[in-house]
């Protein structure tokens, strides 16, 4: 790649930067051409050796030909996210560390799609960020128009105008083929068909709950409390599709015993109950069983009573 | 600082409370600046880009933002993928934005409608991305369910955004 000074480059992971100098320094004794830029962002510097750029993956802007055929890329309505977090997280991994804008868009559109399905945890929502950020950048960079114009043109190619996002269902992200994730363990086949579990009400999760465990504790980011106006912390985010809380508020379980149903009418009032623990049953009275034994030392016999005053008389002398 | 200019007469009391919106959802000062006179040249309805360029320097620090209000309409624009219904526009990761109002009369009635794309558009400002949650305010504007929603962001985008100014102010 033949880079010059003022060119526009992507550095993976990076944004977009500017070539500010190419000269030659010695490191450790040997001579190496340096390639210095700056990221158009910030500012920040980074010196890359020439040789290494193709392996960093250093690539000039893309066209505006490449840049259309991302939008038509995310205006289909094709792609299907993983399921599997893991596959998931080392793909996009691999997207992003590739750094091509198929890969950005890519990542993008894979987790829209997702969170249509579900709320993404935490991390995939940095991920997508990020991935956004740079794909915007880069466009906006490609096309030379303002930033804020790029991402609007990003999301009207995912997002429609005058439309609300279609909600998914874990089905339609379903693979095709008899993988063995995919082998239909049904009730009958595991000898449950019929069998009553016994589990509480609340133990039999929906189906999109199921979906969702699999991003295990990276859901579970605490967020600190704070007076401003936001989403309260107990609320999840919502996954697009889903109602806003004004449209359909979902009906709340009451906490706590439920009432106590009112007696029928002209019914005889119960009885008010005593309070405290109920009393012993007593035991059946036998008439021919000895008296009860008196507890304690038995009394002393009236020689014995004597013998003791005397003892103490004589010990006063 | 997040200054609000005014292109259009607007009652004190409403303002205040869309200053006051601002300063919940962002946590930094939020005043009305001034009232100024929209650019000569403009016709409605106004050109974002343009009427964010042609407007004159408001008086402010660096890390401000001024976020200029009115009630004249802005035309959509026109970009690679299609029309995008324009309520405001901001220049990324800068320092000025603007609103309309349209097709609100006055705050009184467009209250939620001003406040929630104004977050919007300062969220710009503060380099947040759009969102993927409808009830945030970052969700993108031209979505059916976007102008009734609240004037409140998502935990992800409030931590962003705190994070930011964080970092201008250090």
């Amino acid at each position: 790649m033949e880079l010059a000074a003022g060119d526009r480059v992507v550095y993976p992971n990076q944004g977009v930067c500017r070539v500010t100098t190419i000269d030659e320094k010695e490191v450790a004794g040997q001579k190496l051409v340096f390639v210095s830029m700056q990221r158009e962002e910030d500012g920040a510097r980074v010196m890359v050796p020439k040789q290494k750029l193709e392996s960093i993956g250093v690539r000039k802007i893309s066209s505006p030909e490449e840049v259309q055929k991302i939008f038509a890329f995310l205006r289909a309505d094709t792609e299907k996210a993983d399921l599997d977090w893991k596959v998931r997280a080392r793909t996009n991994l691999d997207r992003m560390t590739g750094g091509g804008l198929q890969g950005l868009a890519e990542v993008v559109k894979g987790l829209q799609v997702l969170s249509e399905l579900r709320a993404l945890p935490t991390k995939e929502r940095e991920l997508y960020d990020n991935a956004r950020h740079l794909l915007v950048a880069e466009i906006s960079a490609a096309l030379d128009i303002p930033e804020c114009n790029a991402e609007d043109a990003i999301d009207i190619a995912l997002f429609p105008p005058g439309k609300e996002r279609p909600k998914r269902t874990p089905q339609e992200f379903a693979r095709g083929g008899a993988e063995d994730e995919d082998i239909d363990l049904g009730d009958d086949v595991l000898g449950l068909e019929g069998a009553d579990l016994g589990l509480p009400e609340e133990a039999e999760a929906p189906e999109e709950e199921e979906a969702g465990a699999e991003a295990e504790g990276e859901e579970a980011a605490p967020a600190k409390k704070s007076t401003r106006a936001v989403l309260s912390d107990d609320e999840e985010t919502v996954a697009a599709g889903a109602p806003l809380p004004e449209e359909a508020a979902p009906v709340k379980r009451k906490r706590g015993r439920a009432p106590k149903p009112k007696p029928a009418e002209g019914a005889e009032p119960a009885p008010p109950k005593k309070r405290g623990r109920p009393p012993k049953p007593k035991p059946p009275v036998d008439p021919n069983a000895p008296p009860p034994k008196k507890r304690g030392r038995p009394p002393k016999s009236a020689a014995a009573k004597a013998e003791t005053k005397s003892d103490t008389k004589k010990k006063k002398k | 600082m997040i200054r609000v200019v005014t292109l259009d007469e607007f009652e004190p009391r409403q303002l205040e409370n869309f200053t006051k919106a601002l300063y919940q959802a962002f946590g930094v000062g939020s005043e009305h600046t001034a009232t100024l006179p929209a650019p000569a040249g403009l016709n409605e309805p106004y050109d974002a880009v343009k009427l964010i360029e042609a407007m004159p320097r408001v008086p402010a620090y660096e890390d401000d933002k001024v976020l200029f209000l009115t009630s004249k309409k802005l035309a959509d624009r026109d970009l690679p993928t299609g029309k995008a219904p324009t309520s405001g526009f901001a220049l990324q990761g800068r320092d000025k934005a603007v609103v309309s109002l349209f097709p609100k009369k006055n705050l009184e009635e467009g209250f939620k409608f001003a406040a929630r794309h104004a977050l919007h558009q300062v969220g710009h400002l503060w380099d947040l991305h759009h969102c993927l949650d409808p009830r945030c305010a970052m969700y993108p504007p031209w979505t059916p369910s976007f102008p009734n929603g609240e004037p409140i962001f998502c935990a992800f985008c409030r931590e962003k955004s705190e994070q930011k100014i964080r970092m201008t102010k250090s």
